[in-house]
């Protein structure tokens, strides 16, 4: 059985654990680098027709097309990816076989 | 006409408009139903949009729209409430081929939906620093002491890197220093009405798994120590308690 | 008439937030984006309008922020999926969460669509429309009883925008809608911009059609920005987009229609590209000084 898992050393954990959640320096550290937040959602219910979907927009959005050849042309190509020297090995690769 | 009909055109774009549709000048209603059968593809793409804004950035818009409408025909919403529309995406994702490139796609997705939820879950008050002194006060019962945690509360452990593909579209991170390869466990929560989004380590993500699952503390921490013998507890504790997440304390085992 | 006569306009505030009726003012749609600004500047506003389903969620911002609101302006609720219009009964569990959201935020109006956008367990997210016949109108008036009886109040039934017409119509929607009002003693939401967008695309006149309706039972105005589309011969077809200030055409109907009911509460609606809450705050004050114009003209 491990240490950790005795009254006391829990009972030191937790008390220790108030400290550090009560210390304002160590809240602001961890805010720092580890905390993000994301934009302010939407309500996603209304009662309106949709931006684009006049029957222009219809034939555009209606027409099936080849969704499953697309590749991927986004954010995605800027990250770094430790298996390729490149960076761009997978998406490279991707689009080879697609082709 | 029944309006079966109606609504079996309006999800499947292959079959004709229904018919005994009118229009006043005799033009083609076919045309006309097309605003309708667009105006739901529309806003069901729209909403997925919303929720999944990083997923979008990552593959880009024509991709992504292209995905989000095959899984709209094929996953039409099922509940009145659009906020929690996009359940089964992350998974569809993982099942759609052009999307294979980015193995870490479906993950990222998860965790942009793993933030709704966490938006809108109830608020529950965290224990305050009294109710720890009193379980601290008789400490042979700690080790079965049952923890509740905010609802908002959920875990996202992957095999890429989540956090920091999803903190680098928040302008936290430049997205050319990301390694899509790291493994990365996230921690979602709703303190008060901010949605955060932290990186824990995997064995603080087991633990906190644990606790949700009704363990108590001294298993979970087992638990968590059995998978990385540096599991911190009192950072992962401390953690939580800072963040007002955890909403009870049960000494006696169970939750009342 | 459920609405309050229409004197001097109140201002924002608590008296108001608790009133009765909604105030015979301006109001808009309330979005998230403008939590914050509303708290902080508390605009001159007659009263705010949400959608009920966004706020059928436990906890977190979206109730944060209507509690505060709430308790300084009055509050519509406008339901866009109950599927009025729809086949089979009401789902009960939505009636459930409505009743809900309205002990707890006791707004002074509650309305819903005649319109159908359920079917089966699918959720289509749009406001369809159905045939005008006896059919058809048994089943709304059923189900907006059942609401009544739910909620214990009366609500208004908003007449929509539509882009088809039905072979199986029987009834001038204006008729359909006048029956509905007398059987069931629902109120009417007039919504202008969908009178002009639906005399627009089924070539009728949209003066004659406002004088069809059941005015007397107009309880609120709705205004918005529609989008121009044509048709498969060409003709205009006007698309109800929410997404552009309200049209001069639009603003005249409103007017011609104020000096038939008299000032009534007018909501602003805007969902899609949504502008700074100053751009929606001054199309609220256009419509409140036709208000004033036609409380002077019905003074005189």
């Amino acid at each position: 059985m491990n240490k950790t898992l005795t009254a006391a050393s829990l009972a030191f954990a937790l008390g220790a654990a108030m400290t550090v959640a009560s210390a304002p320096v160590a809240a602001a550290d961890m805010a720092d680098k580890e905390k993000c937040y994301g934009v302010a959602m939407k309500g996603k219910n209304d009662c309106k027709a949709g931006a684009g979907t006049t029957c222009a927009g219809t034939s555009k959005m209606d027409h099936q097309g080849n969704a499953w050849s697309l590749v991927p042309k986004g954010t995605c190509e800027k990250t770094v990816s430790k298996t390729s020297p490149s960076g761009y090995g997978q998406l490279a690769e991707f689009k080879e076989k697609k082709a | 006409m029944s309006l079966s009909i109606f609504a079996a055109a309006l999800l499947n774009p292959n079959l004709p408009a229904p018919v005994g549709l009118t229009a006043w000048n005799g033009s083609d209603p076919a045309q006309r139903f097309r605003v309708y059968r667009n105006n739901v593809i529309v806003s069901l793409v729209d909403a997925l949009a919303d929720t999944f804004e990083v997923t979008q950035e990552l593959v880009g818009e024509e991709l992504f729209r292209a995905m989000a409408r095959l899984y709209a025909y094929a996953h039409p919403p099922q509940s009145r409430l659009m906020a929690f529309y996009g359940d089964e995406f992350p998974c569809f994702i993982e099942s759609f081929s052009p999307a294979t490139a980015l193995p870490y796609l479906a993950d990222v997705a998860l965790l942009e939906y793993r933030r709704v939820v966490a938006y809108h879950a109830a608020d529950v008050p965290g224990v305050g620093a009294e109710a720890v002194a009193d379980v601290l006060a008789d400490d042979v019962f700690l080790p079965a002491l049952v923890v509740s945690l905010h609802p908002s509360i959920s875990v996202v452990a992957s095999a890429f890197a989540v956090v920091s593909l999803w903190a680098a579209h928040q302008g936290v991170l430049e997205l050319s220093a990301v390694a899509p390869e790291a493994s990365e466990t996230a921690l979602v929560l709703r303190n008060g009405i901010e949605v955060e989004v932290l990186q824990i380590s995997a064995a603080a993500g087991a633990f906190i798994c644990e606790l949700r699952a009704g363990t108590n503390l001294g298993a979970a921490a087992a638990e968590a120590t059995g998978i990385d013998a540096d599991f911190d507890l009192v950072a992962i504790l401390g953690l939580l308690l800072q963040k007002s997440a955890i909403t009870a304390l049960h000494p006696s085992g169970s939750p009342s | 008439m459920t609405t309050a006569p229409g004197f001097l306009p109140t201002a924002a505030g608590a008296p108001a937030a608790h009133a009765a009726y909604l105030p015979a003012r301006g109001g808009l749609g309330l979005k998230p984006e403008h939590f914050r600004t509303i708290l902080e500047t508390l605009p001159d506003l007659g009263f705010f309008e949400i959608h009920a389903e966004n706020y059928m969620v436990d906890g977190g911002p979206f109730h944060h922020y209507l509690t505060q609101i709430r308790s300084h302006y009055p509050l519509s609720v406008h339901g866009v999926g109950l599927s009025i219009g729809g086949e089979g009964p009401l789902d009960e569990e939505h009636l459930d969460r409505l009743a809900v959201l309205i002990t707890r935020y006791e707004p002074q109006s509650f309305s819903e669509h005649l319109a159908w956008s359920s079917h089966g367990d699918i959720f289509l997210n749009d406001l369809l429309p159905a045939p005008y016949n006896t059919a058809t109108l048994q089943r709304v008036c059923d189900h907006i009883d059942r609401v009544h009886e739910r909620l214990g109040r009366r609500m208004l039934l908003e007449n929509p925008a539509t882009y088809v017409e039905f072979a199986a119509s029987t009834q001038a929607e204006t008729d359909f809608i006048g029956e509905v009002v007398k059987r069931t003693g629902c109120g009417l939401l007039l919504d202008v911009n969908n009178v002009f967008v639906s005399c627009t695309n089924h070539g009728r006149d949209a003066q004659n059609y406002i004088d069809a309706f059941p005015l007397a039972a107009t309880a609120q105005i709705h205004l918005a920005g529609f989008a121009k589309d044509v048709d498969a011969a060409g003709a205009p077809l006007l698309i109800d987009s929410h997404g552009s200030p309200i049209a001069q055409t639009v603003w005249d109907l409103y007017r011609f229609t104020l000096e038939r009911t008299g000032p009534l509460p007018t909501l602003i609606e805007r969902d899609n590209d949504i502008p700074a809450f100053a751009v929606l705050h001054a199309e609220a004050q256009q419509a409140e000084k036709l208000l004033q114009t036609c409380r002077i003209e019905v003074a005189a």
